[in-house]
């Protein structure tokens, strides 16, 4: 029993990092029903430039360079994440708002598969960036976070860095949820996600609303990324398509568009990926995702909290 | 005939040339014809998807799956480690069928599926097959693939040997090696156009794109969806297992999991739609430009490109690194090439003309669902 | 040999290898000019050698007349496609680095059908300047259990052809041993975290972990999971981890308690003619060779003098001059030669330690 709950609190853990990676994709397909492929690889030039960062103070040593620096105080520790934790959102949000004036609003007009292509685009030049930036060589991410156990005494395992993801996630969703529900930007973002001609005639600047919807979900990507470079402690220019692949799954599965699914959907493929790989073995826990994925979207074609919506004729 | 008109049959053109190719002379020649073979082999697999994507306008993000089905079933009827031992003509329509029924057994209960949702199951479907590959290793020989695919041409008859009709250096022996392999291919290319060309005019064809017009006006005039789409389904997936059985064949092996990942079914997603979704000769542009671009060009590029020549324009601490490399830029390539074909044209290089109307138009609802 | 992507680190050495090679012979050998073309098998999407241009290398390089031997490929998996292209055309292959036992001979409880679907033609036509993994393998579990004094292990490996294969070889021989094997799982390459796996390992409570990969799949990652869920017993991994790109992925910190092993010798610690080498190396590049410079070196070299001994451009005899090596004593690694399987006959094997940034060898083993 003790060995389940330890699993569970795994995949919970991994789950609400999915989840927070998942919530820019649901807040872009909310507004303008466009799978984001390329919100992966934004999330991967995040951690990039998280990493980038702490080279820079000198908290981690150049990639190739050698030895490693001695390791940091708990002073410098905190102020880097701090930095990690302004600079890796700033930076997504600002390319994320970037991309779509330059590159999604000249095709709003257009089929709906031509935005879908132009992000397939994106995530392609990310990647290249990525690649031109560190180089194809997985890379060391320092362990500023300790990792000593909190529930020391007993069988479980739950250290500082499972609680910095707690820590972190949970208030981002929650500040999230109150933000669309009750600013007037969330509003805003609402009425255009429902009627995006409605809205414009509503005095609402739909152009500016989308724009910033695409900031919020890249500053996600971007506290995410730093999340997650300080909890696994791998970055790699292609870290962003597998995460990418989750977070898109998690976002579908709740029902896209929907935030509190978006959460729901990360928790389970957390839970199936720890559980999956206890159960079925390592090497089927990830095809077991989409095994679940298929099946829940066969009997609940719009995901597990999705509105059923009737189709317009 | 018009200027344009004559344009418009420049597939034949490129057919001759393609023809002509192995009678170049000169080693260079040889080295590089057979380069093209991944293209023919592509170019089925991209016709397959454009009976899907393009026709019928099912967002399939999965092809390679069956791609990989076709080489797997290839691959097992083959090689000499399983007991069957067939020949390459057995083999390729066991892997077409093989590939339309598992098309057809894992579409059907997705049909209600819309839009994204579908995009998002065939993708899975796609990762999961990919998984089996891997995990089945008594079948499939897991990551190692399964070789040598080297099987007989056809049922009861003994390979001739070809290496008397050798007339240029490069020629090989069997039926297996350039030339002989990549007639056949362009052959099989050829055949699955002019065998496309046909369905797209008839009842079948007409219908698919009436469904991907407006699914719900197809459906009352008495149109069947699910049987439309599954035979869509059926036709794309049989056309993507013969690509594979080609490729395993070529390859003389089925190569490991990997290589019918996410990726594969990405870059045949982007001929067709780079290209122009639903037009064949569009289709094969695409094809020719992006794998012949990245197959053909690249390394030929790259190879001239490590020579000193082009290194000693550089600074010391530049050289040899990945931005001086074509392949470097191989994904800031592809990625601009499709935003801004979006931008500018986005019913592809060439456009099918219902299509191109319905854009000009300024009408969104030919939209993919 | 991919020249892109994560592996490029150790093919470049190699590279450099092979061209000190050619630059001792003035380029030159018996009026023929010798040109070494560097052709990549890994693209810039996958980063890893992809078939095609496996495929397509082997191809070029016989429809090429001028070619004579073909040096390479640095996977296993990659050798499965191109030996048996090269092997029909009787064309000389010799790799440095490709390990995979099954190439050359019969691995006992391995795939029946090998080393013979290598060789259509019937003929030896590949060998190899690296010990198999046979050597490497074993030798790991031997000193599992002698120097870690390990009693149970836990065997993983990243399911392909070559850490698939070593780490059979390992848990193999582990048994033979007497150690208690606690389980064997393999991980998904494209996976990015495998805590959870990790802490089923942590639940069995191993002496040893044994991880049969390399740095592309994974290594690194596996090396930080088993710190990050608080398991302390020693990580051995096999010779795929032998770069400075693994160290760059783990991390140094995650790597105190990882012993890595090497068919072969540490640069650093070879004699004579090796020790010459690798002074040359630094000299002309400024940087240590990496762990198969020398063996690119050795393939470069072996094949030249081969070609010297021919003196004309005639594929086959170079072919059967080459694979009839004995005592080859011209290059760094002393005197070996290739046995009937293509495989060399030196047998020794390096266990090296992270310290400061860089592999430190801390045991040379020999089977005799």
């Amino acid at each position: 029993m003790t060995e389940f709950c330890q699993f569970v609190l795994i995949g919970l853990v991994t789950g609400s990092l999915y989840a927070l990676i998942a919530l820019g994709y649901t807040m872009v397909y909310g507004i303008i029903e466009l799978i984001n492929f390329a919100h992966g690889d934004l999330f991967m030039l995040g951690s990039f430039l998280a990493l980038q960062l702490v080279i820079t103070i000198g908290v981690a040593a150049t990639p190739g360079s050698a030895p490693a620096p001695p390791a940091p105080s708990t002073g410098a520790a905190v102020l880097a994440i701090g930095l990690m934790l302004v600079a890796a959102p700033v930076f997504c949000a600002a390319l994320n708002a970037v991309v779509d004036r330059a590159v999604y609003k000249p095709v709003r007009a257009a089929p709906k598969l031509a935005a879908i292509v132009s992000a397939i685009g994106v995530s392609f030049i990310f990647m290249n960036m990525g690649l031109f930036w560190f180089g194809p060589v997985d890379l060391n991410f320092p362990s500023l976070v300790p990792n000593t156990n909190l529930l020391d005494g007993t069988d479980l395992r739950f250290t500082y860095k499972d609680l910095m993801v707690v820590v972190v996630t949970i208030p981002a969703m929650v500040l999230l949820t109150f933000f669309v529900r009750y600013t007037t930007l969330g509003k805003a973002m609402r009425a255009a996600a429902q009627d995006p001609t409605a809205a414009r005639l509503m005095g609402i600047d739909v152009d500016r609303v989308i724009s910033a919807t695409f900031a919020i979900g890249g500053a996600l990507a971007g506290v995410a990324s730093v999340v997650y470079g300080l909890y696994f402690n791998t970055v790699g220019y292609q870290m962003g398509f597998q995460n990418g692949v989750y977070a898109f799954t998690a976002a579908v599965l709740g029902g896209i568009g929907n935030i509190p699914g978006a959460v729901l959907g990360g928790i389970v493929i957390g839970l199936v990926r720890a559980l999956g790989s206890k159960y079925a073995g390592e090497e089927w826990s990830e095809a077991l995702i989409f095994a679940i994925l298929i099946i829940i979207l066969l009997f609940r074609p719009t995901g597990i909290l999705g509105a059923r919506t009737r189709e317009k004729v | 005939m018009t200027p344009r008109g004559v344009l418009g049959h420049w597939p034949w053109a490129a057919l001759v040339v393609f023809c002509a190719v192995p009678f170049i002379p000169g080693t260079q020649a040889a080295i590089y014809g057979q380069q093209f073979l991944p293209l023919f082999i592509y170019a089925v697999l991209a016709l397959g998807l454009n009976a899907v994507v393009g026709y019928t306008g099912l967002f399939h993000l999965g092809i390679a799956a069956f791609f990989g089905i076709g080489a797997y079933v290839t691959g097992i009827l083959t090689v000499p480690q399983f007991p069957f031992q067939q020949s390459f003509l057995v083999a390729v329509i066991f892997s077409a069928l093989a590939a339309a029924a598992v098309g057809v057994l894992t579409t059907a209960p997705t049909l209600r599926l819309r839009g994204d949702y579908l995009a998002l199951v065939t993708m899975g479907f796609g990762l999961i097959a990919v998984f089996v590959i891997r995990n089945l290793e008594n079948i499939t020989a897991g990551t190692k693939g399964l070789n040598p695919v080297s099987p007989h041409l056809l049922p009861g008859i003994d390979d001739p040997n070809l290496g008397a009709l050798r007339v240029r250096p490069g020629w090989g022996a069997t039926w297996r090696a350039y030339p002989y392999f990549y007639y056949l291919s362009l052959v099989v290319l050829v055949l699955t156009y002019l065998f496309l060309g046909w369905v797209e005019r008839s009842r079948l064809g007409r219908a698919w794109v009436a469904l991907r017009e407006d699914e719900l006006a197809a459906a009352c005039m008495g149109l069947s969806p699910a049987r439309l789409k599954l035979s869509a389904i059926a036709l794309g997936a049989g056309l993507a297992g013969l690509a594979g059985a080609l490729y395993a064949v070529s390859q003389r092996t089925t190569a490991g999991p990997q290589a019918y990942d996410f990726n594969r079914s990405m870059t045949a997603i982007c001929c067709v739609i780079l290209g122009g979704l639903g037009n064949r000769p569009g289709v094969l542009l695409g094809v020719f430009l992006l794998i012949g671009y990245d197959q053909v060009l690249t390394p030929i590029l790259d190879n001239e490109f490590q020579k000193d020549w082009y290194q000693q324009l550089f600074p010391e601490h530049m050289r040899g690194k990945q931005y001086l490399k074509v392949s470097g830029w191989r994904l800031v390539i592809f990625g601009a090439a499709l935003i801004i074909m979006m931008r500018f044209r986005p019913e592809g290089l060439l456009p099918e003309a219902r299509r191109k109307l319905e854009l000009e138009a300024g009408d969104g609802d030919g939209e993919i669902r | 040999m991919p020249r892109t992507g994560s592996a490029r680190g150790q093919t470049d050495t190699i590279f450099n290898g092979i061209k000190m090679a050619i630059e001792e012979y003035g380029g030159q050998i018996a009026g023929m000019k010798i040109v070494y073309l560097d052709w990549d098998d890994a693209d810039a999407s996958s980063q890893s050698w992809t078939s095609e241009l496996e495929k397509a290398n082997a191809t070029k390089a016989i429809a090429d007349p001028d070619v004579v031997a073909y040096i390479g490929p640095y996977n296993s998996g990659a050798a499965k496609v191109s030996m048996p292209l090269l092997n029909e055309e009787g064309l000389l292959q010799v790799s440095p680095a490709v390990t995979h036992t099954g190439l050359t001979k019969k691995v006992p409880g391995g795939d029946p059908t090998e080393p013979g679907v290598y060789r259509p033609s019937g003929k030896v036509t590949f060998g190899r300047v690296c010990p198999a993994d046979d050597t490497q393998g074993p030798l790991a579990a031997d000193f599992a259990k002698d120097e870690l004094k390990a009693k149970t292990v836990f065997v993983m490996d990243d399911k392909e052809l070559y850490g698939q294969g070593v780490a059979g070889l390992f848990e193999r021989r582990c048994k033979e041993l007497g150690l208690d094997i606690l389980g064997h799982e393999s991980i998904n390459v494209k996976q990015n975290e495998f805590g959870a796996l990790m802490t089923t390992v942590k639940g069995k409570n191993p002496d040893v972990v044994y991880f049969g990969g390399t740095t592309q799949s994974k290594g690194g990652q596996i090396a930080k999971d088993m710190k990050n869920v608080g398991l302390t017993c020693p990580l051995v991994v096999p010779d795929g981890c032998y770069e400075l790109a693994f160290i760059t992925s783990a991390g140094e910190e995650n790597l105190k308690n990882c012993y890595v092993t090497m068919g072969g010798i540490d640069p650093s610690k070879l004699t004579g003619s090796g020790a010459e080498f690798v002074k040359k190396y630094k000299e002309k590049f400024g940087n240590d060779p990496e762990a198969y410079a020398v063996y690119g070196y050795e393939a470069a070299k072996v094949v030249l003098e081969a070609i010297k001994k021919v003196g004309k451009k005639d594929r086959a005899e170079i072919l059967k001059t080459t694979l009839a090596t004995k005592d080859f004593d011209k290059g760094a690694l002393g005197k070996w030669g290739f046995d009937e399987n293509g495989d060399t006959t030196l047998q020794n094997m390096t266990i090296s330690k992270v310290e400061g940034g860089k592999f430190k060898p801390v045991k040379i083993v020999d089977r005799k």
